[in-house]
């Protein structure tokens, strides 16, 4: 008998395991777009103070970079592998599929992550004990260095989303899976906005200059990298939107929360604002008004695109092949993987699983319930929260029924048959289906699920012969 | 759970290179990172217990020490991202699960170690002038919780490294009498020997450590006799007493292996790393005055560094006998995949752009400290040909990286 390899589920009731990999992406994107944008505009900054021989730029580079070593090498280098714990705990097989198809992507990306902790100690703490060329040459190494770390992670990002060439799933190859026309839209729209990001964090610093001319100086330069690099990323959201595949457009279509597209327009015109205001005059730059926009960033920008990013990909969160409830879901001949659906088909969930309790492997009408519980934390709790808070509560799923039959019909039809498009296929056995309908119904009104389980197991005391061939059998 | 169900839990892509290249990296890769945490724990403590003197010398090493501990806790989080991905290729079935199972705390590892690191930052900034006896610390409490979160971190990886040995009790743990409990609030189980091993080491470590930092002072002329003296002494005492503690922790940790695993405490890697472990704590009496005197006074860190691989090996090796001979699950037979143009990018760019740039950003911070303060550091041709090298491999790479790309997009 074979297994399907799914791991023992994490279950927040709070918010729900998927938010917590939503917040620590979302803290970790501006820590570290801020930092390579913030590198390259060092590398810039410090090839000006050599040629233009303005050892105050140097100073300002030192001040930013005093910041970052906190706001971006503490917070932004821990929430990093902060994202590998958060999926591994939320998604174990979806963080695992990227690991072990892109080991060594994310290998050579830490090589240059070594470079870059080390360089951004020396272009901060050598400012001015080094000679300018020098000083140069670090923080155009520093710079180039940031940003292949995020070339490697748009590549394997875009992976998560779609493999870069349909030839991937019959042909394999490790390049035929990294690079696509997502890769490279992506990347073009990242690498925009982090200038954004950079211009805007840089603002804090800025703030505190108190010399007018250099402040108006280095106010003009950031307005000016904020308000170019945010109409260009604006045009490139389109390449990149157009880069989707059509599922993501028809769940961005039906599925994203209204507040949106209004939040990213507002957030983007409001940045745009704030750069003009700045570029008119550097006195309007001050530490709170520069903080504020940080976090409107934060919160208004970036949490948006990261749950859209998790939403469009449904039904999988990687490759493709791996469904958002762990199991994988698609033959990938060039890889030689199986899909686990046939398995699934033949025997259930109860039998193949492997961390399941043994009185949990047949359902009884004593057991119906837990068993309905265990189904839904494995098929639905990574995108679905089990209680009435956190993200897209599942009981709310099913309108007002209260009805064990109608919901199992559904379980039994639209997901069992895939037929949903942006949900899994989750081929149930039919008292699967019954318990899983039976725990669903529980968490909307107990009594109707109690009375259900009441006439299951009255129908197992007067017949429990028929009743045991024809609800309870052994599903395998 | 049985051998079939672990294997189930396998990554379906298999793995891109032979199994042993993985566990080779991930040994090497957690020795630099364990060095880096034991400076970082050695360096915390040492501050604390030094910040609250009016000793000049002792005010002096707590600020150095609170530099230093600052500056271990990136190298030590940038070091451990390594060994943290390479187990997750070789050992996938046992460490999601282990973590799976105190998810709670595996989140809460990310947010204490900010804390812990935000705490050290904030004693660092409210104390610039630390050195200086006169000054009263500020915050004190601030690295006493730093050094209290470090170690917090530290219990809940050595727990979610510790579980993964355990799959016969994973069950009991995930459904405890068969009612499942997905919440992951518990650390589940855990060696105190084992981790009182690893958390010991920190002293011998932190005391080679400070016979390079006295011998470092010595080569720039930038501190005096006295001062040179107390900090050999202390670097004597932690080398010593802190090798033999570890060393009493090492023996109970492999007393308390399960029977089945007795003859693991004799074994040559054992042995060996016993030996390195004595050796590095006999060196500095065996250099007597040579290491204040010339490079030798590094070499009790140096061979610690070698020491500490040994301590990694053990680590793994103890892990794959436990895994195999206890579970019957081998790592070894894990499909292999391979992708060649990945394997020749990583050790082409580990090799030449890592070793390029490091060594050029690593001779530069070592001539500028020993630059006297107020002078401008320039290079010699030598360094600066490094630089120039490093530049462009590293622009090599960006070219690389996008015709490369572009070819396979277009086609």
């Amino acid at each position: 008998m074979d297994w399907i390899g799914l791991y023992p589920t994490w279950y927040e009731p709070g918010v729900g395991s998927g938010w917590v990999v939503g917040i620590m992406a979302t803290i970790h994107v501006l820590a570290s777009h801020t930092s390579v944008g913030a590198a390259i505009l060092f590398a810039y900054l410090a090839v000006l103070a050599y040629r233009r021989n303005q050892p105050q730029l140097l100073d300002y580079i030192r001040k930013y970079g005093m910041f970052l070593l906190v706001f971006s090498y503490v917070i932004g280098s821990i929430t990093g592998p902060g994202i590998w714990f958060t999926t591994t705990v939320a998604s174990p097989r979806g963080i695992s599929a990227l690991i072990h198809s892109f080991v060594w992507k994310w290998a050579t990306e830490w090589v240059f992550f070594v470079i870059e902790v080390v360089g951004v100690y020396l272009v901060v703490y050598l400012a001015g004990r080094v000679d300018q060329r020098t000083h140069m040459r670090i923080a155009v190494i520093f710079g180039m260095a940031s940003y292949t770390t995020m070339l490697i992670i748009l590549g394997i990002l875009s992976f998560m989303l779609v493999p870069g060439k349909e030839i991937w799933f019959t042909e394999g190859g490790y390049l035929n899976g990294f690079y696509g026309a997502n890769t490279f839209a992506q990347l073009a729209m990242r690498t925009a906005f982090m200038f954004t990001m950079t211009a805007v964090v840089g603002g804090i610093v800025a703030a505190r200059i108190t010399d007018p001319a250099f402040k108006r100086e280095i106010s003009r330069k950031l307005a000016w990298l904020g308000i170019v690099s945010s109409l260009v990323g604006a045009a490139l959201f389109q390449w990149y939107i157009r880069s989707l595949p059509e599922t993501a457009h028809l769940v961005m279509d039906n599925r994203l929360p209204s507040y949106f597209q209004p939040a990213i327009l507002t957030v983007l015109l409001g940045i745009l604002a704030y750069f003009v205001m700045t570029l008119i005059s550097s006195r309007t730059l001050v530490v709170w008004g520069a903080s504020l926009a940080t976090v409107s960033i934060l919160l208004f920008g970036l949490w948006p695109e990261e749950v859209a990013r998790e939403s469009i990909r449904k039904p999988w969160v990687a490759g493709q092949y791996v469904y958002s409830n762990q199991v994988i879901g698609r033959d990938v001949p060039g890889m030689r993987i199986k899909s686990e659906i046939p398995l699934l088909e033949s025997h259930g969930f109860l039998k193949t699983q492997v961390f399941l309790p043994d009185n949990l492997r047949v359902v009884t009408p004593d057991n119906m319930l837990k068993v309905g519980e265990s189904l839904a934390l494995t098929t639905c709790s990574n995108c679905h929260s089990l209680s009435n808070t956190g993200m897209r509560p599942l009981h709310s799923y099913f309108g007002n029924t209260t009805n064990v039959a109608e919901v199992e019909a559904y379980l039994r039809g639209a997901l069992a048959t895939g037929a949903t498009l942006y949900m899994p296929m989750i081929p149930l056995k039919p008292e699967e289906a019954e318990a899983l309908a039976v725990f669903i119904v529980n968490m909307k009104q107990p009594q109707a699920a109690i009375a259900h389980i009441q006439h299951k197991a009255a129908l197992a005391q007067a017949d429990p012969a028929a009743t045991s061939a024809a609800s309870f059998h052994e599903v395998r | 759970m049985n051998s079939a169900m672990l294997y189930a839990l396998r990554d379906v892509a298999g793995v891109p290179s032979h199994p042993i290249v993985f566990l080779v990296l991930g040994v090497l890769t957690f020795a630099l990172h364990i060095a880096a945490v034991h400076v970082m724990l050695g360096g915390t403590a040492l501050a604390l217990a030094n910040a609250f003197s009016r000793n000049p010398m002792r005010r002096r090493l707590a600020a150095a020490m609170t530099t230093t501990a600052k500056i271990a806790v990136s190298v030590a989080v940038v070091l451990g991202v390594a060994p943290l991905l390479f187990v997750q290729v070789t050992y996938d079935p046992f460490w999601y699960t282990s973590n799976v199972l105190s998810a709670w705390w595996v989140v809460g590892f990310i947010v204490l170690l900010i804390a812990g690191y935000m705490a050290l930052y904030f004693f660092y900034g409210r104390n610039h002038d630390l050195a200086d006896p006169q000054h009263p610390v500020r915050s004190g409490w601030s690295l006493l919780a730093s050094l209290a979160l470090f170690l917090l971190v530290g219990f809940i990886m050595h727990v979610l490294t510790n579980q993964m040995l355990s799959p016969d009790k994973w069950m009991q743990w995930y459904a405890p009498n068969g009612v499942i409990d997905p919440r992951g609030h518990t650390l589940h189980d855990y060696n105190a020997w084992r981790f009182g091993f690893f958390i010991a080491l920190a002293a011998p470590v932190t005391g080679a450590w400070l016979y390079a930092y006295r011998r470092y002072l010595a080569a720039g002329r930038q501190a005096d006799a006295a001062y040179m003296q107390w900090v050999g002494t202390l670097a004597a005492r932690l080398l010593n007493f802190g090798g033999i503690v570890a060393l009493v922790f090492l023996g109970a940790w492999m007393a308390s292996l399960p029977a089945g695993l007795s003859g693991f405490s004799t074994s040559p890697v054992v042995l060996l790393t016993v030996a390195l472990l004595l050796l590095t704590v006999a060196l500095p009496a065996l250099l007597g005055q040579r290491l204040l005197q010339t490079s030798l006074g590094y070499a009790p860190f140096a061979l610690g560094a070698v020491a500490l691989i040994a301590v990694a090996a053990l680590r793994e090796v103890l892990r794959w006998s436990v895994l195999k001979g206890v579970y019957g699950y081998d790592v070894f037979t894990y499909p292999l995949h391979i992708d060649w143009y990945s394997n020749v990018l990583f050790f082409a760019t580990f090799a030449l752009i890592g070793g390029t740039t490091l060594a050029y950003f690593l001779s530069i911070a070592w001539k500028v400290g020993h630059t006297p303060q107020g002078q401008v550091y320039t290079p010699s041709p030598a360094i600066d040909r490094i630089g120039t090298a490093a530049l462009w491999l590293i622009g090599l790479w960006l070219v690389q990286f996008f015709v490369v790309g572009f070819i396979v997009w277009a086609r």
